[in-house]
């Protein structure tokens, strides 16, 4: 056990700080949403050109070939400088590492390099209005057309659709199948005839996500990923695609949040009353936790290859600490943090999503029922 | 960065789980309880074996390991409901190794580290300690008041037996006349944060004993033809329960690595382990008797046990209050 960094891990701590000290992400822009995500995909294309896009991709296809542990550094060192996570987030953790795994040589040619430098953003179609956290009920149908493939049907809350060049589409291309089998993953192409995008407004009033509509939209045998019939394993791929990245930008931002409010409270003298003080002390605590299982996960996959319980947990854990911190900022600051367009305002509404995206939190219990702890399943 | 136990601290907890398995099974566990009195052949067999000296210097006969060390054994001892007095001595040598004398380590240390003394250690009020482990028929006491400690034989304290809630450890309530005992020269506040961690060691043993026969039980028992552990109401009660005794390993681990490599941070992280593994214990306690249904709010069950030790254990080194201010200021001050 040793929680200090390995030289190299520091080396490697020190060249992003400079790199990063050198290169100001600029301002964010607020209220815009096409702006924010122009600021984002530049902030992207600044990384990739320096190096620091895909940082944890093998050198073979244009990444770093960082270590687990560097990859973690990486996403604090970003959160650290009040960096944005790159414009096509979806296509650097999800659809690069799938198309690597499952593509062949010419779609790894004809992809990864644009994912690097987001160039082509990526969205995941996987949800459907009838196959959300059931995702094996997945209607979306492509059908045989010649030398390729018409698809119609619906995907919904697709992050970056309206964005996004290409999209990672799993359909069903046996109708005669049920569930898993029969399931066939895409990568299509989104400027067609035959596919619509409609924003869909969040609770917050932005729109981040969006309606899929698939209406005779084509692929070519060209764009399967993975084999025909073979989309549920290619899709398992994407979903169990090293995230975990992500928990180390959420814990240094999240720590950033408790040592904002802190900071606001003192400044009202709100930490003397004793409630407060302690409802801080447990949602620094829970952050805190999370940064520390979040490593403890690290090592454990970097000792054995498998994520162990701890990767299972730590969704659940920025989650449920992310909505009792907004809580109590709005708690404990009182009206100026409930005004529409505040800050706090903002993190509470936001954060309410913290518990449904990526798997919500009951789907996350039961895996973690299941796989973790062996429970039996619903029969 | 390596945040998890090395291959022969794994080693040292498993060799641990496999003997209290079998020395300190269950109906061990209630005839302590219940007898009243402490595990005297355990602790007998723990000391030939050097457990009480895991982390005493070598120097003084100890097995001169670290707090890590320490609390991977205090894990299967908390995990078994053990009823042998390592926990107590561990927090007095450390007061006597960090804050005394060179003549009180002389005296004391290799003795507790052979086994051949037990001691402990509480936090007193106005000259008395509501609250300690293991007192009676300690051969010294290490009293801790603001922030300055002294250290009792067994003739100087008052040592009045406490009836808990938890039978399986004895506690008592120890009083010393102003006066009396020894002072340790030095300053004990990293001495009780690292007894501190070790606490909460121990109640991640009761956090992941409670979850592990929770889960062996819900995957038994059977209502509406099926295993009651299939329910997501019952499945759901034991994420969170894993979640619980997770979050409480990454905390206590954490407070027993920076005992030994960051003194610095200790204080943060003592105080962490105290909150997250208290909370987390009482609440996984509390799942386990629920889970168990009716059952469990039984006597004959053994979870009531684990959540006694949970309650008990959690104030043995101040309150979780305490521990959570420290923890604000901490957040106050880094702000």
């Amino acid at each position: 056990m040793d929680l200090t960094f390995t030289p190299s891990e520091t080396a490697f701590r020190d060249e992003l700080r400079g790199w990063l000290a050198d290169n100001d992400p600029g301002p964010e822009p607020h209220g815009d949403e096409h702006a924010h995500f122009a600021w984002r995909l530049d902030w992207q294309r600044r990384l990739a050109a320096a190096g620091w896009s895909g940082v944890h991709w093998p050198v073979e296809h244009g990444g770093r070939g960082a270590t687990l542990t560097e990859s973690a550094i990486f996403f604090e060192e970003l959160a650290n400088r009040r960096a944005p996570l790159p414009g096509n987030v979806l296509g650097l953790l999800l659809a690069g590492p799938t198309i690597m795994t499952w593509g062949d040589e010419a779609q790894r040619e004809r992809h990864l390099g644009p994912i690097l430098t987001g160039e082509e953003v990526w969205c995941q179609g996987f949800s459907e209005p009838d196959a959300g956290s059931d995702l094996a009920a997945v209607k979306t149908r492509a059908a045989r057309d010649g030398d390729g493939w018409t698809i119609t049907g619906q995907k919904v809350w697709t992050s970056y659709a309206h964005h996004a060049r290409w999209c990672m589409l799993l359909a069903r291309t046996d109708p005669a199948s049920e569930r898993h089998r029969g399931l066939t993953y895409f990568l299509l192409d989104m400027e067609q005839d035959g596919v619509e995008v409609v924003p869909l407004r969040q609770i917050t009033g932005e729109s981040h996500f969006n309606e899929l509509f698939l209406d005779g939209a084509r692929a070519t045998d060209a764009q399967v990923l993975g084999g025909e019939g073979n989309g549920w394993r290619v899709a398992m791929t994407t979903l169990s695609n090293e995230r975990s990245g992500l928990a180390f930008f959420h814990q240094v931002r999240m720590r950033q949040l408790v040592d904002a409010l802190a900071a606001e409270l003192a400044e009202r003298g709100g930490l003397d009353d004793p409630r407060t003080a302690d409802a801080l002390a447990d949602v620094a605590a829970q952050v805190e936790v999370l940064r520390l299982t979040a490593y403890r996960g690290l090592t454990r996959l970097e000792r054995t290859g498998e994520p162990g319980p701890e990767s299972a947990l730590t969704k659940l854990m920025w989650s449920r600490a992310n909505q009792a911190l907004t809580q109590l900022a709005v708690d404990a600051l009182g009206p100026d943090a409930l005004t529409a367009g505040s800050r706090w305002s903002y993190e509470l509404l936001r954060a309410r999503g913290n518990t449904l995206e990526g798997g919500t939190t009951e789907i996350l219990k039961n895996i973690a029922a299941q796989r973790v702890l062996g429970l039996p399943r619903a029969s | 960065m390596n945040f998890d136990l090395s291959e022969d601290q794994r080693e040292i907890k498993r060799t641990a789980r496999d003997l209290l398995a079998d020395r300190c099974p269950p109906e061990r566990v209630r005839a302590v309880a219940e007898g009243g009195g402490p595990d005297g052949a355990l602790a007998a067999e723990l000391a030939e074996l050097g457990w009480p000296g895991i982390a005493i210097p070598a120097e003084h006969d100890g097995l001169g390991l670290g707090a890590v060390e320490a609390a991977a054994l205090l894990e299967e001892l908390g995990y078994a409901l053990a009823g042998a007095p390592l926990l107590a001595t561990a927090a007095a040598a450390f007061a006597i190794e960090g804050a005394g004398s060179d003549a009180q380590r002389a005296e004391w240390l290799p003795r507790l580290a052979a086994g051949s003394a037990t001691a402990t250690l509480g936090i007193a009020h106005g000259d008395v300690a509501a609250l300690v482990a293991d007192a009676e028929g300690a051969d010294a006491i290490v009293l801790v008041q603001d922030g300055r400690a002294r250290l009792l034989t067994a003739a100087e304290a008052e040592v009045s037996p406490l009836e808990t809630i938890d039978p399986t450890r004895r506690y008592a309530r120890v009083g010393a006349p102003p006066g009396a005992g020894e002072p340790l020269p030095g300053d004990p506040a990293a001495a009780v944060d690292r007894a501190a961690a070790l606490a909460a060691a121990e109640l991640v043993g009761v956090c992941q004993r409670a979850l592990d026969d929770t889960v062996a039980y819900v995957g038994e028992r059977r209502q509406f033809g099926r295993p009651i552990g299939s329910f997501q109401a019952v499945a759901h009660r034991c994420s969170d329960m894993l979640l619980a005794a997770e979050s409480a390993r990454s905390a206590a681990y954490f407070a027993a690595w920076s005992a030994d490599a960051d003194p610095d941070g200790l204080p943060f992280a003592a105080a962490l382990a105290h909150s997250v593994a208290a909370t987390s214990a009482r609440e996984a306690t509390a799942s386990a008797i629920q889970a168990h249904g009716g059952v469990g709010f039984t006597w004959e069950a053994d979870v009531h046990w684990l959540y006694k030790r949970a309650q008990v254990a959690s104030r043995l080194f101040g309150s979780v209050g305490a521990a959570r201010e420290r923890i604000a200021g901490a957040v106050a001050a880094r702000g």
